[in-house]
């Protein structure tokens, strides 16, 4: 999750190849030719049927073509690109329109999820499995949401011919959990929130693993009270599983970072490193023993680590289990019928959310047996499988099927006849600009070929050899208003964290060799001062400046995320979350008619506050002796010099520097600090870059946190929770007490037990337990939560928001999509919606009449 | 002679295993790319790990990787950048492109280079020479990426003769795919060119004004004889190794090139599995690519006997 402005580039090549085959066109008019209206098969439109003999190809180009597309083990984006066309899922998002309505929404302006492997809704059993299958272990209050049947859509069939039926999935699933094949995606069966009853048990059957004691960095599965010491002075858990901590362990709590990576910093002293690492394994497991313990919570429980209590150590540890052999008839996953297949859960799903989580994760299920089994191989003791590595070994389901397949080289896709979709009413769409039905999927065939440079993808799609152009920043001033230019926001905010770790701004300034009499740095520290940064700053004019594909960002949630995914709604759209940002900008919202124009006069650029803040800040600043004004001029005598960490030194951190300089001397004209604040661009620091900041090492950088889209509540948790912020050091959520109206109900907590409330875990809080999850209070008071907690958060002007996540894309005159408005969930529709202005022939022609070179 | 190749090998043979060896464990020291924590996938990626063997010591491994390819000729399977595949067979199917593209340019590369440095070594010292030098140092001192931006942005895009990427397929010895294969061997000629040109001026510059040649002229020779016949001959023992070294140096590829022309080679199969912790298959890649350098270095030594008889290897006397 962790990002950080290096990998700005990364973030826009990856923006890119989302949307690589999301791209969209203007519709110049131009009807798709060969296009003839059908008779009406519903009352909403009549279908129009593309023109058979003409070839509609879309070209795409990635930096990486996909070298192994097997649905059990794919593990990049860039392998998992052709399951997109290959498969089908159970379930698929289509966009709202006549034949696929959404009650309360225009068209296009939602979506809805429409049956598709399936051939309807999931039925609940969850009384009857509960009652038949007692081994699955159903709790006793369940009545619904745990289990379900399916009925599988008869229709499907692989790309020979071969039926789909109940068989082909538990086949696949029995495949997909092997204990022996240990497949990358069998963990997505048994994670939360969709957890398949007896997946686990049966993917780890026979194996011994260590088993982190908190993957969430808030539950412990065994506190350390519960550990029994056994007669070699080890402790295990109460089932007799050994416990170990981890000093090679990326643990939760701790961000992911090891206890050996604190230790390799300096955190912990050698003397403890000695006494807590003697007997440490060869993988960085120590056994827990009175002296591990001990050895652990001297560091733990010291100034240095926020004097965690002793309970708390449970956090670091991991226990070791051995799995008992069981076979795949413990799975909560079995055949009742010749086309349905039974799906019991551990964990209870329903409406939404579990038919989400059926359309994501059912790609990677199906395997065709005769071809997998034909693919295995071992090597020592490791199985793997061939399966869907080329085109010998690929067999589709899915609306297209793979021709033609060259390592690191192309991949040619063209449809698959024997899909069931091609007939099928559920792939029908009214195209909302001339009314007429048309069956999904116009485009005949997809290239995709490996193009690692982009100015090579620039001139190749002038040429009209691409379909789509994801820009870089050198091509914005050219294109930014073309009307082929179609943006793609996404879900990070980058915000500026402001170093504000006072003990280690003092140690700094004590070291040899800093001049206090020339230099400081605590002026940083001073509230005040970021207050002023916060309002130094045009982000649109930031954002257009150094990084034209992104907007300006006002708050930490950002744009793109919704709190009610069925209807689509937008955080960032609530009342509740433009007053975050009226208030924080101090916006007067009696001087608009409304809310919404008060938020949208927001720019983040306010110089009278900023000089009156920065004087202020000066003010205090030479009260606290920070800086002095010996020569009684008005302008401070030390030189603040805020360093910019930088893991990557790169044109990008040139340009931002130059740009906050740039405003920053502009701004502070007047003020006690002219001339005598600026950004420097620290040593290039690469992966250790978030210690730096952490630690107070370094003083600002342009960071950000990304989640799920679907999850606003979940993204506050990155700014108070401790094993994740980045300010922890400086700011303890926990010392911080927020009383919120709920329900009727006047209730005080911590930033932190908020958070943690908001997100579904019980908190106990003078005797009465709260949880404000999913559902189980009013979504008003969920948003009014969150926006207390973002409120509170931006308050601490530790985050300063900066910019919105997001791409721009030039789409080729040859294609166009039916919906010009960005969807968060649907893009702009991908292959399924895409249209063509130009056949294949007819655009090669049309590409000469313009002599070779297109446009834009 | 005989003992000299025998030696040569064994010690060739030694330099291997260590530096493999070396190879093998630097690479497995290497960290692991982090995964968000409490990322369920980290414990199947664990649990691969261990069955792949990965945990056990490193010397073990390394008797287990060899006694794989002594006894089955088995280098291993790729298990992250082509997961399942046999990673010779995966480096055997990526050969061909990069020895095709690197043959056509140093068969072009070669005569040209030679040639120019006949040329301005002959007529040294006028503004023929200086022309050559002057180009040959740019050729030289510009990356040849730069070329080939120039070469794809002129002849593809402006002028639209050749294609802007190498053609897919496998057709190597077919017009189009000869035609589109023109950029990236433009490219990668330019700097070949320009070394080989260098090399035979500076070379036979030096023969030129031996005392052997004036001995030659006085014999009555013309100067064309008298330079091909011994100038020439004398001349090769110095470029004919690079010209060996040029073409055992075909096999491995340029990565940068390869990238811009998306040429399917090899040329970064070896970065890519530093990267991705593909240990099989930078395993087999460390012992090919050493292998083929070791042996170059013998190849040149052994040919220096055979081109000039003067020189004797591994003689005492």
């Amino acid at each position: 999750m962790k990002k950080i402005s290096k990998r700005f580039l990364a973030l826009a090549l990856a923006s890119v190849m989302v949307f690589s085959l999301a791209a969209c066109g203007n519709k110049d008019g131009k009807t798709p030719d060969g296009t003839t209206p059908a008779t009406g098969t519903e009352p909403q439109g009549t279908q129009t049927p593309a023109d058979d003999t003409a070839s509609y190809t879309y070209r795409s180009a990635v930096a990486q073509v996909s070298a192994n597309w097997n649905p059990h083990t794919v593990q990049t984006e860039d392998d998992s690109w052709p399951q997109e066309y290959l498969t089908t899922p159970l379930y698929e998002f289509m966009f709202n329109d006549e034949l696929h309505p959404v009650e309360g929404k225009e068209p296009f302006t939602g979506y809805s999820i429409v049956p598709a492997m399936a051939a309807s809704e999931p039925v609940d059993v969850t009384e009857q499995v509960k009652a038949e299958h007692p081994e699955f272990n159903l709790p006793e209050s369940a009545t619904a949401g745990y289990a379900y049947t399916i009925d599988l859509n008869p229709n499907a069939t692989w790309q020979d011919g071969t039926p789909i039926n109940a068989d082909t999935y538990i086949y696949s699933m029995q495949q997909l959990l092997d204990p022996q094949m240990i497949n990358y995606r069998a963990a997505d069966q048994y994670s939360a929130p969709f957890v398949i009853a007896g997946a686990e048990a049966y993917a780890y059957s026979g194996r011994t693993v260590k088993v982190v004691n908190s993957v969430d960095a808030e539950a412990m599965r065994y506190q350390v009270a519960d550990l029994v010491k056994g007669d070699d002075g080890t402790y295990t858990t109460p089932d007799g599983d050994k416990a170990y901590f981890g000093l090679q362990e990326g643990y939760a709590w701790t961000g992911g970072d090891a206890l050996a990576a604190y230790y390799e910093a300096g955190y912990i002293e050698e003397e403890i490193w000695s006494a807590l690492s003697a007997g440490m394994s060869e993988d960085g497991f120590v056994p827990v023993t009175d002296d591990t313990m001990a050895a652990l919570y001297q560091f733990t429980g010291s100034d240095v680590w926020g004097n965690e209590p002793e309970e708390q150590l449970g956090y670091y540890m991991s226990f070791e289990t051995t799995y008992p052999e069981v076979d795949f008839s413990t799975v909560g996953f079995y055949k009742s019928g010749d086309y349905q297949i039974t799906l019991v859960l551990s964990q209870s799903l329903s409406g939404f959310n579990l038919l989400y989580q059926l359309a994501m994760n059912s790609r990677s299920w199906l395997v065709y047996e005769d071809l997998y089994e034909s693919c295995k191989k071992q090597n020592g003791d490791a199985w793997f499988s061939e399966y869907c590595s080329n085109v010998d070994t690929t067999i589709s389901y899915g609306p297209y099927k793979m021709v033609s397949y060259q390592s690191d080289k192309l991949m040619r896709l063209e449809k698959n006849e024997n899909w069931f979709g091609y007939t099928d009413e559920r792939y029908q769409f009214v195209d909302p600009e001339d009314n007429e039905t048309y069956q999904m999927y116009q485009t005949t065939a997809i290239e995709c070929e490996q193009v690692a440079e982009a100015e090579t993808r620039k001139m190749m799609f002038l040429k009209g050899e691409l379909s789509s152009y994801g820009l870089g920043a050198e091509d914005f001033a050219t294109y930014r208003n073309s009307e082929y230019a179609y943006a793609v926001p996404a879900e990070t905010i980058f915000f500026f964290i402001f170093n504000g770790y006072k003990d280690a701004i003092q140690n700094r300034e004590a070291s040899e060799g800093f001049d206090k009499t020339k230099y400081d740095l605590e002026t940083m520290t001073l509230k005040t001062f970021r207050q002023a940064v916060a309002v130094t700053y045009d982000k649109e004019l930031f954002a257009s400046t150094i990084s034209p594909a992104r907007t300006g960002a006002y708050g930490l949630v950002g744009t793109a995320y919704l709190y009610n995914a069925e209807e689509g709604s937008r955080y960032r759209d609530t009342d509740q979350a433009k007053q975050v940002l009226c208030d924080f900008y101090s916006v007067d919202t009696s001087q608009y008619a409304s809310l919404d124009e008060a938020a949208a006069s927001i720019t983040g650029y306010d110089p009278e506050k900023a000089k009156e803040l920065y004087q202020q800040a000066f003010e205090e600043a030479l009260e606290a002796g920070y800086i002095t004004d010996e020569d009684g001029d008005g302008i401070c005598d030390q030189q603040i010099n805020i360093e910019y960490c930088v893991a990557e030194d790169s044109d990008f951190m040139t340009k931002t520097i130059d740009y906050l300089n740039e405003k920053m001397t502009e701004i502070l004209v007047g003020t006690g600090f002219e001339g005598k604040v600026a950004f420097v661009k620290s040593a290039p620091y690469g992966n250790d870059w978030s210690n730096k900041i952490k630690s107070g090492m370094s003083d600002v950088v342009l960071g950000g946190w990304s989640g799920s889209v679907f999850d606003p509540f979940g993204i506050i948790d990155c700014y108070t929770n401790p094993a994740k912020q980045y300010d922890a050091n400086w700011f303890d959520a926990t010392t911080v007490d927020m009383t919120l109206e709920v329900a009727g109900e006047s209730i005080t907590m911590n930033l932190q037990e908020w958070c943690n409330a908001l997100n579904g875990n019980m908190v106990t809080v003078d005797g009465k337990d709260y949880n404000f999850g999913a559902d189980l209070v009013d979504v008003e008071d969920r948003l009014h939560i969150l926006a207390a907690l973002e409120a509170q958060v931006l308050s601490t002007y530790n985050y300063i928001p900066m910019l919105n996540d997001g791409g721009l894309q030039l789409a080729s005159q040859q294609v166009y999509y039916v919906v010009e408005e960005f969807n968060p969930v649907m893009s702009y529709g991908g292959i399924p919606y895409h249209r063509y202005n130009y056949s294949d022939t007819e655009w090669t022609e049309y590409v000469a009449s313009q002599g070779g070179e297109l446009k834009y | 002679m005989g003992k000299y190749v025998i030696k040569r090998i064994s010690l060739m043979l030694m330099t291997l295993l260590i530096i493999t060896l070396m190879c093998f464990i630097l690479i497995r020291m290497l960290p692991l790319a982090e995964l968000p924590p409490g990322d369920p996938h980290t414990a199947v990626i664990e649990a691969r790990r261990e069955a792949a063997g990965y945990n056990k010591p490193y010397l073990v491994q390394f008797g287990i990787f060899m006694k794989d390819v002594f006894t089955e000729w088995n280098w291993g399977l790729s298990d992250v950048l082509y997961f399942g595949q046999d990673v010779s067979v995966i480096f055997a199917s990526k050969l061909p492109a990069t020895v095709m593209v690197n043959l056509y340019a140093i068969l072009f590369s070669i005569p040209i280079g030679v040639a120019l440095g006949i040329f301005a070594a002959l007529k040294k010292n006028t503004w023929i020479d200086h022309t050559i030098s002057t180009l040959t140092m740019v050729c030289i001192s510009v990356p040849s990426f730069v070329y080939a931006f120039i070469i794809q942005y002129f002849l593809a895009y402006k002028l639209g003769w050749v294609p802007f990427l190498m053609k897919s397929g496998n057709d190597f010895f077919s017009w189009p795919m000869f035609v589109s294969m023109i950029p990236a061997v433009l490219s990668l000629s330019m700097g070949v060119i320009a070394g080989f040109t260098r090399t035979t001026r500076a070379e036979l510059t030096e023969v030129l004004t031996s005392e052997f040649m004036l001995l030659a002229r006085t014999k009555g020779l013309t100067k064309a004889q008298a330079t091909l016949r011994h100038a020439m001959k004398n001349c090769m023992v110095v470029v004919l190794p690079a010209i060996f070294g040029e073409f055992i140096a075909i096999m491995s590829g340029s990565l940068i090139i390869e990238r811009i022309f998306s040429v399917p080679g090899v040329g970064s199969l070896y970065i890519n599995s530093i990267n991705a912790r593909d240990y099989p298959m930078f395993t087999m890649l460390t012992m090919f690519y050493t292998s083929i350098g070791l042996l170059a270095s013998i190849v040149v030594d052994i040919s220096y006997g055979f081109i000039d008889p003067r020189i004797r290897m591994g003689s005492k006397k």
